[in-house]
């Protein structure tokens, strides 16, 4: 008996398995929300409302402008600023880093800056921007540009230079010149570990961006975020970092099915990792 | 130093007086002293010796990717430039680009080439067949098994019709079964399309199967030791490996190139 | 006779990633001088938009000196350091065994995958609402922050860790005749021990991140705080030394941590990569 315990705690669950006890911690999880919030429950609403006040709270949001906008442009102003950065710093860190990982002397120059450089949290760049930018777009635009040009330049570089130097053997016999190696060869098996690099790049510019829109924005989920939570709000509040996360989750997923596609004989994808 | 009979107007490939240092970290490393060997046009010529004794360095040398301390190597008497289809590499590890299908590795020496298209598919196709490898013709390497993908870096390798074709242990990384297929397979390549080779290998049995010479390497630092020609009419050349190695002639070489090889890892 | 002079393509891919330092430092010697030609030459920049080199060191001495919204230089610092070690303190010490138990005993993980899944992709940043309206401009509020950022990679690097432990490893252990927490403390920690180690060291570098953000917005102190007074201020120098003391105290921390992690685990690293 004693054993048939504890080989139950030491083996994976089966398919089936994970998903009932996936459920079952939701299901406990809402339960004990539900639960501890009602009248009476312990934990004041004003510190966590209940589960259909939140409900309530984002179909306040999807019916009404809130702050001057409706949910959707809130949501555009993120995304406008988010993709602007993100795709600049991506124009100017992609071919960059490409560059550093395979001219060692471009990576000699360039790579101790950026070692220089990274310490410094993007989010410390806000203020600097404030000055120079006012707090309008711009200089959201510009602390996301930071914070995404670092991912994009280390993870470009990292691809392209551990690139298999058989392959560059290989393809120097079969008579391929120095050019023709980097765009047929280089660039293309590094595909997928460009596009992951794009990946973590996106993932901060999203994160920078909502700590930007706490400082300086008059629209924005973090905007939002921060004016409920200065009008006690909660529901809004919470509504608010939910829509946050379930597009931080969304552009991952959307950067896996671009390596999918671009890539389709990548290992990675066949593993499903 | 062994001087060789092959050299002289006739040699296809001519490595004379390689020596190769390499400088690390923990000092210099002398990998080969002072190579001399030729390779006649249409021979398979075999090198082993003990592992880490600079087979790949001779070779990677030989084919360009790696510049020797001192020597030089030409072809057709005159010094081979940097590497190119002139010499083309089968290596241990495949080296297959993974983004490309096995028609796109085969047809990439073409293309770099400029080779318009309709030859390129021609000749791809050929070479397909050849190797028998058409029904693989979309699959991506990492579809492919270890035997399948040396095929492919194979035909790669042929496509650009080589003057010589360069392969370090190709057969390394098979197994057992897979190594007996292709070692035959090989032979057959290199009975019909005459081939000029220099094939590494630290298999005693598949350099007598497969060479018309073989070379053996000295322990680190690398030199020619002894050269033994393999007679191209030997009664074991059409059979198959596994009844090859049991006839007379093909264990009496093999126990005189073990015993020189031995003497060389006992030297170690 | 050393001949070949043909150009040889093959690179040296196998050099080092850390390049020959004169480059480096030359490119930022070069930036440094850019910077103070800059600002040396009238008409270019102005100084209230970027402030000299010069300026900037001399701000730093003022700010080391005397105090400035609250306290000195050091003491912003104090304070940004002692809400990033409770942060990360309890983070490591709750996070860590979290990661080993979610290793040891799979039918833990489908259980928390569903609150790591819907935590995972909120930034810690986007706590900072919630947590002052939760404790107010607290060290607590700091310190949640630090913690919600550096949680996560303690767990997931600790779990890769265990779980990567070779099983055969775990049966040699059994025939030897050891129960479960001798393996667990004998054999699979120490294996477990230089990505547990990785994991503790990208926490304390998220927490760092993190903290610097949730400064900016609430507080009477830190340096986060700092560089946002200097925002108000419109004191681009007072921003840049914020800045910059931010940056040196995030690589000495993460300098000191690879240090004490080859003293403490000289064995060979393990080969998962880190997760972030
Ligand atoms: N790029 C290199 N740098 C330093 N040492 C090398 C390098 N390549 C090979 N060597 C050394 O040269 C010797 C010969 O290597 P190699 O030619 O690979 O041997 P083999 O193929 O016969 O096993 C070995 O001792 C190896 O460590
Ligand atoms: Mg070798």
């Amino acid at each position: 008996m004693a054993t048939r315990v504890r080989s139950f705690w030491r083996t994976p669950p089966g398919k089936i398995a994970w998903l009932a006890i996936c459920l079952g911690s939701i299901v406990v999880l809402l339960g004990a929300w539900w639960y501890l919030t009602r009248p009476g429950g312990g934990i004041s609403p004003l510190f966590l409302p209940p589960p259909d006040e939140v409900l309530d709270a984002f179909v306040r949001l999807l019916s009404r402008p809130y702050l001057g906008s409706t949910l959707g442009q809130h949501i555009a102003a993120s995304l406008e600023v988010v993709m602007t950065g993100w795709l600049a710093a991506g124009l100017v860190g992609l071919p960059l880093g490409i560059a550093m990982g395979w001219w060692r002397k471009a990576r000699w120059v360039a790579f101790p800056i950026f070692q220089v450089l990274r310490p410094v949290p993007p989010l410390a760049w806000i203020p600097l921007a404030i000055v120079w930018l006012g707090i309008g777009e711009s200089a959201r635009v510009f602390v996301v540009f930071i914070a995404a040009i670092v991912p994009w330049v280390m993870n470009s570089m990292q691809a392209v230079y551990s690139i298999d130097a058989l392959l560059v053997s290989a393809a120097l016999t079969l008579g391929a010149n120095d050019r023709q190696i980097l765009t047929r060869v280089v660039c293309r098996t590094a595909l997928p570990t460009l596009v992951a690099g794009a990946r973590i790049s996106l993932g901060n510019a999203w994160t920078t961006l909502v700590a930007a829109e706490l400082l300086a924005a008059t629209s924005g989920l973090g905007y939002i975020a921060l004016n409920a939570s200065r009008t006690l709000e909660i529901g809004i509040l919470l509504v608010a970092m939910a829509i946050i996360g379930v597009l931080g989750a969304l552009f991952s997923v959307i950067m896996q099915l671009v390596t999918r596609i671009v890539a389709p004989w990548s290992r990675a994808n066949a593993e499903g990792a | 130093m062994t001087t060789t009979k092959a050299h002289g107007p006739t040699a296809k490939m001519d490595i004379r007086g390689v020596s190769k240092t390499f400088d690390t970290r923990a000092g210099a490393v002398h990998a080969l002293d002072r190579c001399d060997l030729a390779i006649r046009e249409g021979e398979f010529v075999v090198v082993v010796g003990p592992s880490g004794c600079g087979k790949s360095t001779l070779m990677m040398i030989a084919a360009g990717l790696e510049a020797p301390s001192t020597g030089q190597i030409l072809v057709d008497g005159k010094p081979a430039g940097p590497a190119g289809p002139q010499r083309t590499v089968v290596f241990q590890r495949f080296a297959l680009f993974p983004s490309e299908t096995v028609a796109q590795n085969i047809a990439f020496g073409l293309r770099v080439a400029g080779v318009d298209r309709a030859e390129r598919a021609r000749r791809v196709t050929e070479q397909l067949e050849f190797m028998r490898l058409s029904q693989f013709r979309d699959a991506y390497p990492h579809e492919l098994s270890g035997g399948m993908q040396q095929r492919v870096a194979i035909a790669r390798a042929l496509v650009v019709r080589p003057e010589i074709l360069l392969m370090d242990e190709p057969f390394g990384a098979l197994d057992a079964q897979t190594r007996t297929v292709l070692q035959e397979e090989v032979a057959r390549l290199s009975r019909e399309m005459n081939y000029t080779v220099m094939f590494i290998t630290h298999s005693v049995e598949e350099a007598v199967y497969l060479g018309d010479r073989v070379v053996v390497m000295s322990s680190r630092p690398g030199r020619i030791k002894k050269e033994i020609a393999i007679p191209r009419d030997a009664g074991w050349r059409r059979l198959d490996i596994e009844e090859a190695s049991s006839e007379p002639g093909f264990i009496e070489l093999k126990r005189e190139i073990w015993a020189l090889i031995r003497t060389e890892i006992v030297r170690q | 006779m050393t001949t070949i002079a043909a150009p040889m393509a093959s690179r040296p891919r196998r050099a080092p990633l850390s390049p020959p330092l004169v480059y480096g430092a030359a490119a930022i010697a070069f930036l440094l001088v850019l910077w103070f030609a800059a600002t040396a030459i009238p008409g270019v920049v102005s100084n209230k938009v970027l402030p000299s080199p010069f300026d900037v060191v001399e701000r730093f001495a003022t700010l080391a000196a005397d105090t400035f919204s609250g306290s000195t230089l050091f003491g912003h610092a104090a304070a940004s350091l002692t809400r990033w070690l409770i942060g990360v303190t309890v983070a490591v010490g709750l996070g860590v065994p979290l990661g080993v138990l979610l290793a040891w005993l799979p039918p833990l993980r489908p259980a928390v995958t569903p609150v790591f899944e819907l935590f995972r992709y909120i930034p810690p940043f986007a706590w900072v609402p919630i947590a002052v309206l939760w404790y107010g401009a607290s060290t607590t509020t700091q310190a949640m922050i630090v913690f919600i950022a550096a949680f996560p990679a303690c767990v997931i690097n600790t779990q890769l860790g265990v779980a990567q432990v070779d099983s055969i490893l775990l049966r040699a252990a059994k025939t030897l005749g050891a129960g479960a927490a001798t393996t667990l403390s004998r054999v699979v920690l120490p294996v477990a021990a230089p990505a547990i180690f990785t994991g503790i060291r990208i926490a304390f570098s998220n927490g760092w991140m993190a903290l610097v953000g949730a400064e900016l917005v609430v507080g009477k102190q830190g340096l986060g705080f700092l560089i946002s007074q200097g925002q108000i201020n419109d004191s681009v120098s007072t921003i840049l030394v914020g800045m910059i003391t931010i940056g040196a105290l995030g690589a000495l921390i993460d300098v000191v941590l690879q240090r004490v992690q080859r003293l403490l685990l000289p064995w060979k690293s393990a080969t998962t990569r880190p997760v972030a």
